[in-house]
């Protein structure tokens, strides 16, 4: 009876979790179509919300002008950070309950490092592919990204056939040093204008792309969060160690395939739409994770929900700190991003030695 | 249930094992056993699926291992190993659910009301219900086995592999855990497969063992595979002795290290002990343990002993618990009641009898005090036993020699046998029936050896050690018997 009761609690615990993660989110989202140079009020933003997307307005003499500027502007640049927020928390999440480590994010495996040089490269050389116009530069990011998974995987597969953890973690470290310092010589050699261009491309940023880069991005996500959050079982088994979960029938090498391509996918859209932008695959799963218990089953949605929030939020401090400027939204990310880790660490030190 | 034909596997240019059969039947506790580097662990794996073998068959239930499902090999078999690192914070049910994937179902794979009555059902059997919602990483080793098990025991498995998993813990953990898992075995039929290191816990828990050899095996059987010391000793390449287990009928084993001390001179048998008499007691201290078999009133079996007494009591003594007061008596005289075994009688111990010589080669002592107020002809049909009046024969014989188990029984058969020649041969009766007493109602026997050369086999009158028992015996018992005379003539 006992038990049963507390089921039925962790249950409605669970639950609220995701009222909580999905609130935060949605009013996150709501703040970052409210505020900036003009502040325009929330009642006139669902009803554009819904007008545009449903034909369900029901305000009159609302001015082209502030639909331009929700519609064309702020929405896209909302719905680009929740879309990156929520894919880098949720590989991240998926990364650290693969690689069993808790400090692996999703540029462990320098599939990151890959599509920034991808969009690197674009840039220094400036060119476009024909037909592709301005998608070039994502297009060839993920590209970029998705060969240096493949560099990885295939250096791992030559040293162990059994895709040991260990290995890929290596492989993963040894081609983004290498990949980094390819971007350093390109910076290095390029002139004053590409140079900034890298370097803030490279700092991040979800302004100034428009609906097209969400559009690009969906894809990948979905494909990306399907191949993931189908997977929480094999993610759970894993942290028993491969062998143990070879022992309760996981197919280990499968899983593990399914997951680096769903978490690398994930990766690869954010950092081609978004730049590499730090701390949100580190810290949220870490977060989520004190409030759900590891469970992947929550997890892994949770995270990306809270992940989504988050990066609009910290895109809205990037552009309102020193407006009318903007801040690198990775700046922002790991200013907020890395005190919360150092906190959760020694909130983790001082649990345990509290709980007996 | 499992089938393995010449099978042969291992690792590139190593192939551990070679041409390997066994089977398996359902219900069956089996262990391998053997030292490290024998193949115990490639085998598992070969059979776990771990490994690829290289030639043979391996049937599980009929079907060849490699053409089954991974999902359907974890329905039919479980694995439990050494302790496990679980990464992240999960609870102790979290970690047994995992132990439903192969038989969750559907799209989501969300947990079936029948895999909760499962995992409830496990808990509870394996006593970890109470840690349900405890972080696995806070429990102690043997808890978290008994949850592994618990995880394994939720595949509803047919058949068990286990991988030494007891190594990490204490005696308690591994006997409890073993425990579950022979009862799971029994009630369920589940077939287990074990590797076990500890040769005498294997001998507890396992129907069959089998002795694994540099990847062959050497024996296979019931575990009276573990009473071959010659090969135990082959296959480990140390001194083992085995010996049975004094509750269970299974054989235990004995490991004996390296000797230590340099052997005695052989005629110092006489500075290997001391010998104290007063009108209380006869105490004879050895300075190092000597091997004993008695049948004294403490110290009795076979032990390796310091300390002999022999204690007066009074005529009447009557105690409800004679070997309570013998050890409080070794108490006041400042002797270990466990390195010591004690007699009592009511004879009076100055008139004990000392015999030190050689005969036959073996130097030897004998200690013996007589009364035979008491003597009892033991084939005679109408004996009082009620009867007790002064007197019983207590006879300890010390010897210069090395004398297996067997030897010191057949030992001790030769001092009975001089002793009833002795009453004999003294016309001692026994009161009731007036026939030739062959002992009085209540002797005690004790014949230690000091372990020294060759290992006898025999004590009995074919050889010089019997010789020498039932000469030295014959005269002490008749030496004492007259003693005894004397001072009854005289009182």
């Amino acid at each position: 009876m006992l038990s049963k009761f507390i089921r039925m609690s962790s249950r409605t615990k669970i639950l609220s979790f995701y009222a909580a993660a999905l609130l935060f989110t949605i009013g996150a989202a709501l703040t970052g179509l409210m505020i900036s140079s003009v502040v325009i009020p929330i009642p006139t933003i669902v009803h554009i919300l819904f007008e545009k997307s449903l034909g369900l307005g029901w305000l009159q003499n609302v001015e082209d002008n502030t639909f331009s500027i929700i519609w064309g502007i702020r929405l896209p640049r909302v719905l680009l950070a929740l879309c990156v927020g929520a894919s880098l928390a949720l590989a991240g999440a998926a990364f650290q309950g693969l690689l069993r480590n808790p400090l692996a994010d999703p540029y462990t495996l320098g599939v990151s490092s890959g599509a920034a040089l991808g969009a690197v490269i674009v840039i220094f050389f400036n060119f476009t592919i024909v037909g592709l116009g301005d998608f070039t530069l994502p297009v060839v990011a993920i590209a970029a990204g998705m060969g240096t998974l493949l560099l990885v995987f295939g250096l791992v597969q030559l040293s162990s056939r059994s895709l040991a953890i260990e290995t890929i973690i290596l492989a993963g470290i040894i081609v983004s040093a290498f990949i980094g310092a390819i971007i350093s010589l390109i910076i290095a050699l390029s002139d004053q204008n590409s140079m900034t261009q890298i370097i803030y491309w490279l700092y991040g940023s979800v302004g100034m792309r428009g609906w097209s880069y969400v559009q690009l991005m969906l894809p990948f996500m979905a494909v990306g969060a399907l191949l993931l959050i189908t997977h929480y079982r094999e993610l759970n088994a894993l942290a028993l160690g491969e062998d143990a979960a070879d022992h309760i029938g996981v197919n280990v090498k499968r899983g593990k395939v399914f997951i680096l391509v769903g978490a690398s996918l994930l990766t690869g859209a954010a950092v081609a739409a978004a730049g590499s932008i730090g701390f949100v695959g580190l810290v949220i799963p870490h977060l989520v994770r004190l409030l759900t218990g590891p469970d992947h089953r929550h997890v892994l949605p949770v995270s990306m929900v809270v992940g989504g929030g988050f990066l609009v939020l910290a895109d809205v401090l990037s552009r309102t700190i020193i407006a009318p400027q903007e801040l690198p939204i990775g700046v922002v990310t790991a200013l907020i991003g890395a005190p919360v880790f150092a906190l959760l660490l020694v909130r983790e030190r001082l649990g345990r030695s509290v709980r007996p | 249930m499992i089938e393995v034909q010449q099978l042969s596997g291992g690792y590139p240019d190593t192939p551990v094992i070679q041409n390997f059969n066994v089977s398996l039947e359902r219900g069956e506790f089996f262990a391998m056993l053997g030292p490290n580097g024998s193949g115990k662990t490639t085998l598992f794996h070969l059979l776990s699926g771990r490994l690829s073998k290289t030639s043979g068959e391996v049937l599980i239930a009929g079907t060849p291992l490699e053409k089954m499902r991974k999902l359907d090999k974890a329905k039919k078999m479980a694995v439990l190993s050494q302790e496990v690192q679980v990464s992240f914070d999960y609870t102790v049910e979290e970690v047994v659910r995992l132990g439903r994937y192969p038989h969750q179902n559907g799209f989501l794979k969300l947990l079936s009301a029948e895999d909760q009555r499962v995992i409830d059902e496990v808990l509870n059997l394996t006593r970890t219900e109470q840690f349900r919602n405890t972080r696995f990483r806070m429990i102690s080793g043997g808890e978290k086995q008994r949850v592994l098990l618990a995880k394994a025991l939720a595949q509803e498995p047919e058949i068990l592999l286990l991988d030494e998993p007891t190594n990490h813990l204490d005696i308690k953990h591994t006997f409890e855990l073993l425990d579950l898992l022979k009862t799971w075995q029994v009630e369920r039929g589940v077939t287990v497969f074990a590797i076990l290191h500890d040769l005498n816990v294997a001998s507890l828990y396992a129907d069959r063992v089998a002795l694994l050899h540099e990847g062959r095996f050497q024996d296979v059987g019931s575990v009276d595979v573990l009473r071959d010391e010659e090969q135990l000793q082959h296959v480990y390449e140390v001194n083992v002795r085995t010996q049975p287990h004094p509750d269970v009928a299974k054989p235990q084993l004995l490991m004996v290290p390296k000797p230590e001390d340099a052997p005695l001179e052989p005629d110092d048998f006489r500075r290997q002990y001391s010998i104290e008499q007063t009108t209380g007691h006869v105490h004879v201290t050895f300075n190092a343990p000597v091997r004993a078999a008695s049948s004294s009133v403490t110290g009795a079996g076979i032990d390796w002993l310091k300390h002999f007494c022999n204690f007066h009591v009074e005529k009447h003594y009557n105690s409800e618990s004679p070997a309570e007061d013998v050890e409080m008596w070794m108490n006041e005289l400042d002797i270990p009641p466990a390195q010591a075994a004690g007699m009592m009688t009511a004879v009076r111990t100055e008139d004990a009898v000392f015999v030190e010589d050689e005969r036959h080669g073996i130097r030897l002592l004998a200690a013996v005090t007589a009364g035979v107020g008491n003597a009892v002809d033991i084939t005679a049909q109408d004996t009082n036993v009620e009867n007790f009046e002064v007197g019983t024969i207590n006879m300890m014989l010390f010897l210069d020699a090395h004398l297996t188990d067997g030897a010191l029984i057949n030992g001790i058969a030769s001092m009975t046998e001089a002793k009833t020649k002795a009453l004999h041969d003294q016309g001692v009766k026994d009161g009731a029936t007036q026939t030739t007493a062959t002992g009085t109602s209540t002797d005690s026997v004790l014949l230690a050896a000091t372990q020294r050369g060759e290992a006898t086999p025999y004590a009995g009158s074919g050889t010089a050690v019997g010789r020498a028992i039932g000469e030295v015996v014959y005269e002490a018992v008749c030496e004492a018997l007259k003693k005894y005379d004397e001072r009854e003539g005289r009182a």
